[in-house]
């Protein structure tokens, strides 16, 4: 059973602290900051993410019925390679269908995402770039939405457990995975419609079964809906956003 | 002139020659020109014509929605490389040669070898694709190609070790597209694994007084050892959040809101599942078009339907 217990003292099904913040980027359209973990313990994953749009397309980049959605992924260190581009593209076709890009079509909508850690625990990280590109495209409340993608990682340790929010790679050895949902309120039914919208499951022993994955997704909804939660809290609470914030709720409720 | 002639009412029109696209329809025969029509169609409204086709319940090659496309593989045909082979599925060709390297090893891994795959979606294969750096699209197939690779440790990284610390083999994967008719992933898993199934590699041996690394050339070749499970993905498309595609065409990708691939090993264990966008679909219960709406989760209906199609794939990597 030792093996079962985590590092940190965490239980299998709890996220470390979230931590949320808007200390906005002065040149953007919105800004916001997610992290998983206190910023000072060793352990923290976060990403700063930022969105400008919708505004001037280049040519070559134009659609005629829909806004172009572009999302760049940075590194903490050296310049992006293959791994953020690949990055770029799951972040950017997970927060696709929560955006109604039809609304402002032959525009660009930029969405930067700049790591905070080392990518010690990729997965974990990719799911805290996920959340603060949700939140900033909360906050510049400028591209209409159809609902809130919040992600979350499920890590799997050596005895076959499945753990949430796993924080370093000894939580990860047997596999693991991000997961997103799209969290859409407004309707009243609060579980039937949370979509999941990005599983990337892979097991590094290259073998696990279907129940597996159905259970890691499970687990996973549970700790996104954690953070759904966390997130929705940290909107109602930024006191100067509170007219924004209202809109969007508006605009939830009117797309669905 | 010829609008502007047929806009205006005329009392008398013009006697004027017919427009060079009608001459150049004369010669066709009706079953021609109606299928000029349909391609047109095809162009111009990409989505209504898929949709016409799924609504009759098949696709526009004629194939059903879990219906694969038929895959040929053949190795050893590039007799410069290590190992090579080609693979079709269906239009999409890729063709994939194994070269073999040797290198120090990274510090920290002092016994590992490195597998770099890599995918070239050229200029040639498509008129989607420009000449020029390697497309985003190339660069993020190529990233999940590694991934599975990896993570499926069809290579062991250990076995390409020659001497600790101080020389591994490299094998550099390289894959090209040769025509492209989507679902370039499965295609090109598939003749990576082909052609390190058909490499080999020549016995190394380090001398320490020396410190270089020589190949015999009287010693046979070795092949590499491999993993007794062999990863093979398939790859599903949601189309209106209604139908499951299975293996895409490149028609049908851009049309579709969400794509599934699954990496299945040997016996049903599931390497990797990656999906993007939502699973969920709406299926009309009951008979014909009064059946009710419901939605449901077809993650479990693909795994299930990748099973059949990797035997079929698996069938085909066999017979080389």
């Amino acid at each position: 059973m030792a093996s079962d217990t985590r590092q940190d003292k965490r239980k299998h099904n709890e996220i470390r602290e979230i931590r949320i913040s808007y200390d906005g980027l002065a040149r953007v359209d919105g800004s916001a900051r997610f992290g998983f973990g206190m910023p000072v313990t060793p352990g923290d994953t976060a990403a700063l993410a930022s969105i400008s749009g919708p505004i001037e397309v280049r040519l070559a980049a134009e659609l005629p019925s829909k806004a172009t959605f572009e999302v760049l992924v940075r590194p903490l260190s050296n310049v992006p390679a293959t791994e953020a581009k690949s990055l770029a593209a799951s972040i950017r076709s997970t927060l696709e269908p929560s955006l109604i890009l039809t609304k402002n079509p032959r525009t660009l909508v930029q969405l930067v995402v700049q790591s905070l850690s080392p990518p010690r625990d990729a997965l974990s990280l990719s799911a805290a770039m996920v959340n603060a590109s949700s939140l900033a495209l909360l906050k510049a409340s400028s591209v209409p939405m159809k609902g809130v993608v919040a992600a979350v990682a499920v890590g799997q340790l050596s005895s076959g457990a499945l753990v949430l929010d796993p924080s370093d790679e000894a939580e990860v050895v047997k596999g693991g995975g991000v997961f997103a949902f799209m969290f859409a309120d407004g309707i009243g039914l609060n579980d039937s419609n949370t979509d999941c919208l990005w599983t990337s499951w892979k097991s590094t022993l290259g073998r696990y079964d279907e129940k597996e994955l159905v259970a890691a997704r499970e687990l996973a909804r549970e700790g996104a809906q954690e953070v759904y939660t966390a997130m929705r809290k940290s909107f109602e609470h930024s006191g100067e956003m509170g007219v924004n914030t209202n809109d969007e709720e508006d605009d939830d409720k009117m797309e669905i | 002139m010829a609008s502007t002639s047929l806009s205006t009412p005329l009392p008398l029109p013009p006697p004027h020659p017919p427009t060079s696209s009608a001459l150049a329809l004369a010669h066709l025969t009706q079953e021609e020109h109606d299928a000029l029509q349909a391609a047109v169609f095809q162009r111009l409204h990409p989505r209504l014509y898929l949709e016409r086709y799924v609504s009759e319940r098949v696709r526009p090659d004629a194939r059903l929605f879990g219906e694969g496309r038929g895959v040929s593989v053949d190795v050893g045909s590039i007799s410069t490389a290590d190992g090579s082979a080609l693979v079709r599925m269906g239009e999409t060709t890729v063709v994939c040669g194994v070269k073999a390297e040797i290198a120090e090893p990274e510090l920290d891994r002092e016994s590992l070898g490195f597998l770099v795959p890599n995918l070239d979606l050229t200029a040639m294969c498509s008129p989607k694709f420009k000449p020029g750096p390697p497309t985003e699209e190339a660069q993020v197939l190529s990233d999940r190609l590694n991934h599975a690779l990896i993570t499926s440790n069809f290579v062991s990284l250990e076995s390409l070790c020659i001497h600790p610390g101080k020389a591994v083999w490299v094998l550099y994967v390289d894959a090209t597209c040769v025509n492209y008719d989507g679902n370039a992933f499965d295609a090109t898993l598939l003749a990576m694994v082909a052609a390190l199934r058909n490499t080999t590699l020549p016995q190394a041996t380090y001398d320490p007084e020396t410190n270089r690394t020589v190949c015999s050339r009287r010693l046979p070749r070795v092949p590499l050892q491999l993993a007794k499970s062999t990863p093979i993905s398939t790859s599903f498309g949601i189309f209106d959040s209604k139908y499951v595609l299975l293996d895409p065409t490149a028609f049908e990708e851009p049309l579709l809101d969400t794509s599934l691939s699954i990496v299945l090993g040997d016996e049903g264990d599931i390497v990797s599942v990656a999906q993007v966008g939502s699973l969920v679909v709406s299926v009309s219960e009951g008979e014909g078009e009064g059946g009710e709406e419901v939605r449901k989760d077809v993650l479990a209906e693909c795994i299930a339907s990748a099973k059949l199609r990797r035997a079929e794939v698996v069938d085909a990597l066999n017979v080389t």
